[in-house]
């Protein structure tokens, strides 16, 4: 039986700033609907590496496929094309636009794609505990919320792969719970992939697989085996 | 616990001032320009009335009074031997008799220069005026000026006329000839003296005089001279600084139209302060936070932006008055004092540098940028801190700013309806203060409506585009704000002048029906010198190529001694509603009256309203009431003038003679040959002035177009800062919401299409802008053309829109302002687009 094809495959990447190597010999394969984790000490590099998948930081050796395209060889738009299609993103800070209602926010991706679908935004709304919610503006959310509607925004479109970086760094543990779990669900529904940079260990034990990411690679963390 | 407000601007300001220099460059020269434009025009009318008083003293010297004729202003005279019971008063010490002649003299080249002469008994004038003194120049005999040929000129002559040699003086319909024999002192415009009785012979006044210089005792009193002097009616006693006076009356007006426009300029730099300040709060909004949550109170925020404000004021303040001092001595040495009105001929002023008024007009600059730190700083002062901390906006308080707005729209409606103040329209003035205040105030109102009309576009950049345009209306009061005034001022000046000009155009279409024109005085005042006999029109009518021709008789009379003297104009009428510029309607006059037509002037400044009546001063000095038939636009006479038919007035004064023909040539005949004709038949060359019709149309339309051309000065000025307004508005945006375009680059939106958002924003908000600003432009355009102009310069004007004009005035403020939203986008996010959210990873 042949192998399935990997939906993100890392070979070899590197990130240097000037004479200062970030990391170097980076590989990883995640299949769909995987959960991966990555961990490490702060500075070394983790969001770059996010970066570096999403096309939005240039790489100094190596090669990213997402979903079988190689999104190092690709124009800037076309990177953005891809990751319009393919990607989600949940960041630590929100980033919800002020000035959208909190539907209009969600339904973004979609409009990106030239998607007109109310019901499915309520929807995701609905799946994240925020039905009724959807006219409200940003200003008037908790950060439990809002960060439920980065996460509504991540999965609306259905994209191959998720990243995010530290979804929980901004809310309290209990919050913090309820938001991965929401996370969590919202992935594993999808059969979407995803990418979780944290420092949280409550987070790392949702993953399938925890990785530490040091400077010349990636290496298998215990803390799942354990 | 007292936290000194310099220790925080050291601390705050100054490294947010460095950071940003050139942000705040540009908001302090705005500053430097409006106060170095109002001083400048304000220095520069000061030294010209200055200098034309000075002129005035220095002819008219030191009497206590002049005894002069009640209503006539210029010629005729009063008879001489009133003259010797004036001077035998016991408490006249002094009396001179003065004959003022207003003529011409023909220069070097037959051209013609308006002259005044004064004809004087020397001996009796020198203690009263030492600058009328006539000194004979070198060689010349030292009773020269007894010399009834003779004739004196003073510098401003001399530089037109020459200094030796015979000179050709206008005098009815011949010219005389006058020996140059040397100098007077007297400063002002082209003047020359000569002995009295020399000038009454020249000039055919013999036993008349125009006015008696009187210097009374020590301790006499004026009124019981003048009752024991016991004069006829027909004389009043004058005070010797009248026409200084009324000069300045005259040209107050036009003196503070020009104040007003140069003032615009400083409303526009308190736009670019607000601008400026209103982002750097913005900007600095979590650092305030912090700082309140810190332990700086509300208060204490307030006073930190509003001394940032204060301080850009001073600083903008004292270069502008140094560049205003500079700019007012380079005009005066360039354009002599005439800012375009023509108010102070023949002035060469030297800047007058004035303390108190320089700290007025600094203390208007420092006002301006408070005023235009004010909004910000209540900003900071009102600074949510937790809601800040955490990155988020607070919504502005629209009902607020709508309030203000309709608040100020009515006030702006009901000070338009008020009656000019002190002569000038001051209520007119607050009307268009209060009209773009209210505007502005409701610029997020007015956002909203126009943007609910925009449909909603399919892409997705439109739509993210238009929904933030709407929903952050706010701050579309710092973009656009800048665009709404600078427009709504062009577009109001652009009617303005469009309107005045199309009326004047028409005016002139009017009032020129003949091919030829020809005038033999210079101007109304030297109408009963310089004047032709009435049997040369009868030979002008029979010159082969005349089809017809009509004779104007033109005098001055004074009505008011505190105004300008007021224009008689006599000349066949026919059907007055074709050959008069009339507006309204005409009433009947009932058999008996003398009917009279009256300038617009004449209403506003004498109550001459039609079916009024007035006393109308006939050359021979007798008074014949008239009746005030109609009234007719006059933009040639701001002071007033009265139109009567030839014939009434030739049978109410017996006066035949002629001052200026208008000539209609047969269907071939050439202009230059009648023109010829007519200079043969009057005997000699230069006793007239020609013009065609085309000739003053086109002469009429570029002195109009050369006035206003400061006008389309202040409007670029006006746009480029409304464009700098978007500009420093964007570029701020871009920083302060990278972190929104880092998101959408995540999301999948590529470089140039984050820049086109930004674009769209610019192009829906200074659209937006476009509208409101052409609005509010069209009403103040309205209270200028319906109230500033007939307050001021007493005459009205059709309202006229040049909508082609205003169009295309309108998309090039949207295409610049779209441009300049996009260009400032790129300069801001240059390079770190794609990791705009980096700080966050």
């Amino acid at each position: 039986m042949p192998a399935r094809q990997p939906l993100l495959q890392l070979r070899a990447i590197a990130k240097r700033f000037g004479a200062v190597t970030i990391f170097e010999g980076v590989d990883l394969e995640v299949q769909a609907g995987e959960f991966v984790a990555i961990v490490g000490e702060s500075g070394v590099g983790k969001s770059t590496l996010l970066n570096c998948i999403a096309g939005l930081d240039t790489l100094d050796q190596g090669t990213v496929h997402i979903d079988g395209v190689e999104m190092s060889a690709l124009s800037e738009t076309a990177q953005a094309l891809a990751r319009r299609r393919l990607l989600g993103f949940v960041f630590q800070a929100f980033h919800v636009l002020p000035h959208l209602s909190v539907a209009k926010n969600v339904a973004l991706p979609l409009l990106l794609l030239g998607r007109d679908e109310p019901q499915r935004v309520e929807a995701v709304l609905a799946s994240v505990g925020l039905q009724g919610m959807g006219g409200r503006l940003p200003q008037t959310l908790s950060g439990g919320q809002l960060q439920r509607v980065a996460i509504a925004r991540a999965v609306v479109h259905s994209p191959r792969l998720i990243l995010a970086d530290e979804p929980t760094g901004n809310l309290d543990p209990d919050t913090a719970l309820r938001v991965l779990d929401s996370f969590g669900e919202q992935v594993r529904a999808g059969g979407a992939a995803c990418v979780l940079v944290t420092h949280s260990p409550a987070a790392a034990q949702r993953a399938d697989r925890v990785l530490v990411l040091e400077a010349h690679g990636l290496k298998a963390h215990r803390l799942k085996q354990s | 616990m007292r936290i000194e407000v310099a220790s925080l601007l050291w601390q705050l300001s100054w490294p947010e001032l460095q950071h940003h220099i050139w942000r705040h460059l540009s908001a302090w020269f705005a500053v430097v320009l409006g106060v170095a434009l109002a001083f400048a025009v304000h220095l520069i009318n000061e030294s010209a009335l200055g200098e034309f008083s000075a002129a005035v003293r220095s002819v008219n010297g030191q009497p206590d009074f002049e005894l002069r004729e009640s209503h006539r202003a210029f010629g005729g005279g009063f008879d001489e031997t009133l003259y010797a019971r004036v001077a035998a008063h016991p408490q006249v010490v002094l009396a001179s008799p003065v004959l003022e002649i207003e003529t011409y003299a023909l220069d070097a080249q037959g051209r013609r220069v308006a002259l005044r002469i004064l004809g004087l008994d020397a001996l009796v004038a020198a203690p009263m005026s030492l600058d009328l003194l006539p000194r004979p120049a070198a060689g010349e005999d030292r009773l020269a000026m007894l010399d009834p040929g003779a004739i004196f000129l003073n510098g401003s002559a001399r530089r037109r006329l020459g200094d030796t040699g015979t000179l050709t003086v206008g005098s009815a319909a011949h010219t005389v000839a006058l020996t140059i024999k040397g100098s007077v002192a007297a400063q002002g415009p082209p003047l020359a003296v000569m002995d009295i009785a020399g000038a009454q012979a020249s000039f055919g006044a013999l036993g008349r005089i125009s006015r008696i210089d009187v210097r009374l005792a020590s301790g006499a009193q004026r009124e019981t001279v003048l009752r024991e002097l016991a004069l006829p009616d027909s004389l009043r006693a004058a005070s010797p600084d009248e026409s200084g006076l009324r000069i300045s009356n005259l040209s107050r007006a036009y003196r503070v139209n020009l104040t007003v426009l140069a003032l615009v300029a400083l409303f526009t730099g308190a736009f670019l302060v607000y601008s400026m300040l209103s982002l750097s709060v913005a900007r600095r909004l979590p650092q305030l936070a912090l700082l309140g949550v810190l332990g700086l109170s509300g208060r204490q925020r307030l006073t930190l932006v509003l001394a940032e404000s204060a301080l850009l004021g001073i600083a903008g303040s004292l270069v502008g008055l140094a560049l205003g001092a500079g700019l007012a001595a380079l005009a005066l040495r360039l354009l002599a004092g005439d800012l375009g009105g023509g108010y102070f001929p023949g002035v060469a002023p030297t800047l007058h540098f004035s303390p108190l008024a320089a700290a007025v007009y600094g203390l208007l600059g420092v006002v301006a940028a408070i005023a235009g730190g004010w909004l910000p700083a209540r900003a900071a002062q009102r600074i949510a801190a937790a809601q800040a901390l955490k990155g988020l906006t607070p919504a502005g308080n629209a009902g607020t700013s709508s309030r203000w707005a309709v608040a100020a729209l009515l006030a702006a409606g009901a000070l338009a309806l008020a009656p000019p103040l002190l002569g000038l329209p001051l209520g007119a003035y607050a009307s268009v203060a209060c009209l773009l205040i209210g505007g502005i105030a409701g610029v997020p109102v007015g956002v909203k409506l126009v943007l609910r009309w925009v449909p909603a576009p399919r892409g997705a950049v439109g739509l993210l585009a238009l929904e933030r345009a709407r929903h952050q209306r706010q701050g579309a009061t710092v973009a656009v704000a800048g665009i709404v005034a600078s427009l709504a001022l062009s577009v109001a000046l652009t009617v303005m002048v469009g309107s005045f000009r199309g009326s004047v155009s028409t005016w002139l279409d009017q009032v020129l029906p003949a091919d030829l024109y020809a005038r033999s005085a210079t101007s109304s005042a030297g109408a009963e010198v310089n004047y032709l006999p009435a049997d040369m029109l009868a030979a002008v009518q029979a010159l082969p190529g005349v089809q017809k021709a009509i004779g104007q008789r033109v005098y001055a009379v004074q009505l008011d001694p505190a105004r300008p003297a007021v224009a008689v104009l006599a000349r066949p009428l026919g059907e007055p509603a074709e050959s008069l510029p009339l507006v309204g309607a005409l009433l009947p006059a009932a058999p008996g009256d003398l009917g009279v037509y009256v300038s617009e002037a004449m209403v506003s400044l004498y109550g001459a309203a039609p079916g009024t009546r007035l006393q109308l001063p006939l050359p021979d000095g007798r008074l014949r009431e008239v009746f005030v038939r109609g009234v007719w636009r006059d933009y040639a006479r701001q002071h007033g003038a009265i139109a009567i038919a030839a014939a009434d007035y030739q049978a109410a004064s017996g006066d035949t003679r002629i001052n200026d023909l208008a000539l209609w040539l047969r269907p071939g005949a050439e202009l230059a040959q009648v023109q010829a004709a007519v200079e043969r038949l009057v005997g000699a060359p230069g006793l007239l002035d020609f013009a065609s019709a085309v000739e003053v149309r086109a002469t009429s339309l570029r002195i109009f177009d050369r006035s206003f051309v400061v006008t389309y000065w202040l409007q670029g000025v006006a746009i480029a800062i409304g464009l700098f307004g978007i500009a420093a508005s964007f570029s701020a945006q871009v920083l302060a919401r990278r972190k929104e375009f880092g998101a959408l680059i995540h999301l999948g939106l590529t470089r140039s299409q984050v820049l086109q958002l930004v674009a769209l924003e610019g192009a829906l908000w200074s659209a937006a802008g476009t509208v409101l600003g052409l609005v509010l432009g069209l009403a103040v355009s309205v209270v200028l053309v319906k109230v500033v102009n007939p307050q001021s310069f007493h005459w009205t004007m059709d309202l006229a829109v040049p909508w082609g004009r205003l169009a295309l005035l309108c998309l090039a403020v949207v295409a610049s302002a779209t441009l300049t939203a996009w260009l400032a986008a790129r300069a801001s996010a240059r390079g770190a687009m794609a990791l705009l959210v980096k700080e966050d990873w």
